[in-house]
């Protein structure tokens, strides 16, 4: 069931105001205790909300996604709006403007509540790498919330937001969607521009929106969708019909990892589900197919290798001198070398490092290229998968949320965490967790611009399972 | 130059956990001759167009007010050249 369609039709139909709608929504955002929170935008949210009454009030028709109240992951400009990425850098910067993807859905009336809590510059799995505490699971509040959109999938889950738009560079929308049991879409590369959402991996990050249907994601991504001359990464795509994703018909091959599941990093109960959700696939007439692919520790150090690079060279711009929680030094590299020791965390700290050991010369032939090359490779597979299947099916992860505290301990199971996510990315394919088959969801995804197939699929599962 | 250079970062170091990930990498048996191509160039034929595009008064607004440092209506940087 579509909570933005409900929603609409109880605004329409004067069972509830906007005002009131909103006002309970963000009294549930002030009382929780996940840490879901880094700013609240109560003041704009209602007045937003008394404009979508008044239009009501005058007999006005609304579009659907007017005065439906939403939550921005706080790695987004929106113009006039603290955006710190839950960093101490950044804890007191201000938007000047507001980013592509967040401009639509304010074009087309929805209401942002709140910038979400997340791992400080995406940094992260768990959203523990933050400095407003880390975000505490919808489900199991000793566990972590996943990452790094903690915030983003918590909110939905608990019904604080209707919907949430997250940013996804290795799994950041996925994971956190599959532990709070809530559907989060990374859409095709490019397909959502990314001007405004601040840098992690460029060649990598995505914006997404997470929610509790499909055909709430699906509304939220046509709004968001769309070429961009702000970024030139974006694509012109067609928007995607609610009749088109209900006809399941298309789907005759669904193709799975076998290495992801014949392993022994995965756990009894996600491995026994994950097959279990096959064979109810099988039961339907479709084709199951066994798929080769490479192994979990390479896809993993690719990603890694990849993404440091890529987040040195981005953050690089964040030196204390035009924003920026500036610590003055005795001259101006000391200043920069204060300014950034002091307020990155730890964590930050050691992917920028890591990236600047892997471009230094005398690594950059050995390290990133040859990552480079593994990813032109995994690419070329996925190609080759896509002839052959329709859908490649995946656990989200390989294990249950771990406990608050522990993944900070230990930084490579953290990493390896992200086995079944980053692959995906690295191909820039569309990948939707749906929560059903495993106690994590399950990841569907699709060839390069077949978002919609993803979606087709996904309510094909959501029948079955 | 030593990585604390190149991050800006006082006394960092190359993290052991981090190594073990560019390992998997140096060690990974893959075709080396494949030549990486830049799939995600974008096309010359379809850049923005090259205009000035003046920014509002409230973004100025804002970016003057996100600056760190101020002293009689300047804003203060770090002296460049020192010597």
């Amino acid at each position: 069931m579509s909570e933005i369609r409900k929603i609409h039709q109880q605004l329409m139909n004067k069972e509830i105001t906007c005002t009131k709608l909103v006002q309970d929504r963000l009294d549930l955002l002030k009382q929780n205790t996940h840490n879901t929170v880094n700013s609240l935008l109560d003041e704009t949210a209602l007045a937003l909300a008394k404009k979508v009454d008044a239009k009501i009030e005058s007999g006005e028709e609304i579009v659907l996604l007017e005065g439906i109240p939403f939550g921005i992951k706080d790695v987004y400009m929106v113009q006039g709006t603290y955006t710190t990425a839950s960093s101490d850098l950044l804890k007191k910067y201000k938007s000047a403007y507001t980013a592509t993807a967040i401009q639509k859905l304010l074009d087309a009336g929805a209401i942002p509540l709140v910038k979400e809590n997340c791992d400080s510059f995406g940094h992260g799995s768990s959203s523990e790498n933050t400095i407003f505490g880390a975000v505490k699971n919808a489900v199991n509040p000793t566990l972590v919330g996943g990452g790094s959109s903690g915030g983003s999938a918590v909110n939905v889950a608990k019904d604080f937001t209707v919907f949430s738009i997250g940013g996804d560079t290795g799994g950041s929308i996925r994971q956190p969607a599959g532990y709070n049991n809530v559907f989060g879409f990374k859409p095709t590369y490019g397909r959502i521009s990314r001007f405004g959402l601040m840098a992690y991996a460029s060649s990598t990050d995505c914006v997404g929106p997470i929610a509790k249907s499909t055909e709430d994601i699906r509304i939220v991504l046509n709004a968001m969708s769309g070429k961009d001359v702000k970024d030139q990464t974006t694509y012109q795509s067609s928007s995607i019909s609610k009749e088109n994703i209900l006809n399941t018909d298309a789907i005759k091959t669904v193709g799975y990892f076998k290495n992801f599941i014949n392993n022994d990093a995965i756990s009894a109960e996600i491995k026994a589900d994950f097959l279990a959700s096959i064979e109810k696939i099988k039961a339907k007439g479709i084709e199951v197919k066994e798929l080769d692919f490479f192994e979990s520790d390479t896809l993993v150090s690719t990603y890694y290798t990849l993404a440091m690079a890529e987040t040195a060279s981005n953050l690089s711009r964040l030196d204390g001198t035009n924003y920026g929680n500036r610590i003055e030094g005795d001259n101006l590299k000391d200043t920069y070398s204060i300014t950034r020791s002091e307020n990155f965390s730890e964590e930050s700290k050691r992917r920028i490092v890591g990236g600047n050991q892997v471009l230094s010369q005398g690594f950059s032939d050995e390290i990133y290229l040859k990552g480079l090359n593994v990813r032109d490779q995994i690419a070329a597979n996925f190609e080759k998968d896509f002839k052959e299947v329709d859908i490649i099916l995946s656990p989200v992860t390989p294990n249950l949320p771990p406990k608050i505290g522990d993944s900070l301990k230990d930084p490579l199971a953290m990493y390896l965490s992200d086995a079944y996510t980053v692959g995906f990315s690295l191909g820039q394919l569309p990948t939707l967790t749906i929560p059903k088959g495993t106690a994590t969801g399950l990841q569907i995804s699709a060839a390069k611009n077949n978002d919609e197939l993803v979606l087709q699929f996904a309510n094909f599962l959501n029948d079955l399972i | 130059m030593t990585v604390d250079v190149l991050s800006s970062i006082k006394g960092a170091k190359p993290s052991e956990t981090v190594n073990k990930l560019f390992d998997v990498i140096k060690n990974a048996n893959i075709n080396n001759t494949t030549i990486v191509e830049n799939k995600n160039a974008v096309f010359l034929d379809d850049l923005r167009e090259d205009v000035v595009v003046d920014s509002s008064e409230i973004e100025k607004q804002i970016i003057i007010e996100n600056f760190p440092k101020e002293k009689n209506g300047y804003l203060v940087v770090a002296k460049v050249i020192e010597e």
